[in-house]
């Protein structure tokens, strides 16, 4: 059996993202802090976004509040590694 | 061109519940075990691939509808995790099958089939399937201009029916699921995509259909699980 490997937040970040909006390692390679998520992306309906979070929680050992999330937090690639950051510092 | 798989039925607590079926003839034989709600529906036509791809390597496969889903005549609402659980036993057992390959929640359903030998793919938790149906629920409710949250979501569906992500899911069945985790089984092999960090013994290049908003098909991924389960099953 392999071993869990751990993530680093920006990592799990971009993996999630990767598999969600179906990218390759190059595309999603390429996403920077400013990169625009919601309203950019259209496949990032609410739904995506719930299985973004729950993805997020089961890949970096997390919980994540219904009163955390907000719409600032879906506006940018940059907001949502550094939420990311925050919660595994907690 | 590839046969059509064709459709059995297999009997199930007095009905009879419809299971896709190729190569039936074949001595080799697997039951697939989909994935739940939404999930099932993003990973079907990956799920059919699998099965011609696996008709090719000389493998029967059947993938049953489990009750309340797919073209079963029962409400969702009236079904029970042991119902899946004994209605995938059932199946097994009227088609003489004792290898198993269970995809993300289906992993939940084979828990009447302890002696089986089981292939396993990105197995998942019932309460993190839940917990993304919960705040979807969420999200369509704060569109309709009500707020609600995912614990009084929760304590509402463990009392009564609660339309999850255009699921109908009762209280029974949402208990249970929600404390269902990953069973250890005696002869398993667990598969994950090779993006996954989790504990496995193999991994397979291919996508998250599951997490994608419309169904969509991978076929490299679908000829390599077909492959995987071929050295797994050995001659």
């Amino acid at each position: 059996m392999q071993n869990e490997v751990e993530l680093t937040p920006e990592a799990a970040v971009r993996a999630v993202m990767r598999d969600i909006l179906g990218l390759s390692e190059e595309q999603v390679a390429e996403f920077t802090a400013e990169t625009e998520l919601f309203g950019a992306l259209p496949e990032l309906d609410s739904m995506a976004v719930a299985g973004l979070l729950t993805e997020l929680e089961d890949r970096l050992d997390i919980m994540i509040e219904d009163d955390e999330v907000d719409g600032e937090l879906f506006e940018t690639f940059g907001n949502l590694v550094a939420f990311a950051e925050t919660k595994v510092t907690e | 061109m590839n046969p059509v798989p064709a459709f059995v039925s297999y009997e199930f607590a007095g009905r009879e519940e419809l299971c896709l079926c190729a190569g039936a003839q074949s001595l080799r034989r697997i039951l697939l075990v989909p994935p739940l709600f939404d999930e099932m529906n993003r990973m079907r036509k990956m799920l059919v691939d699998v099965m011609h791809s696996l008709e090719a390597l000389d493998i029967g496969s059947f993938l049953p509808d489990l009750p309340g889903t797919n073209e079963s005549f029962v409400a969702l609402e009236t079904v029970t995790l042991s119902d899946w659980q004994n209605a995938v036993k059932a199946c097994a057992q009227q088609n003489d099958i004792s290898h198993i390959a269970s995809f993300r929640g289906g992993v939940l359903a084979v828990a009447g089939l302890p002696s089986a030998s089981h292939w396993i793919f990105n197995p998942v938790k019932g309460a993190t399937l839940l917990r993304t149906m919960l705040r979807t629920k969420v999200a369509s409710d704060k569109e309709s201009g009500f707020s609600t949250s995912v614990a009084e979501l929760t304590s509402r569906a463990e009392a009564n029916p609660l339309e999850l992500a255009g699921n109908i899911v009762g209280s029974d069945l949402f208990k249970q699921l929600n404390s269902a985790g990953i069973p250890a089984l005696a002869k398993q092999r667990i598969v994950r995509l090779d993006s996954d960090n989790k504990p496995c013994d193999g991994q397979i290049q291919g996508s998250a259909l599951w997490l994608r908003a419309e169904p969509d098909e991978d076929p490299a991924m679908s000829a390599a699980i077909a492959q995987d389960i071929n050295e797994w099953l050995g001659l």
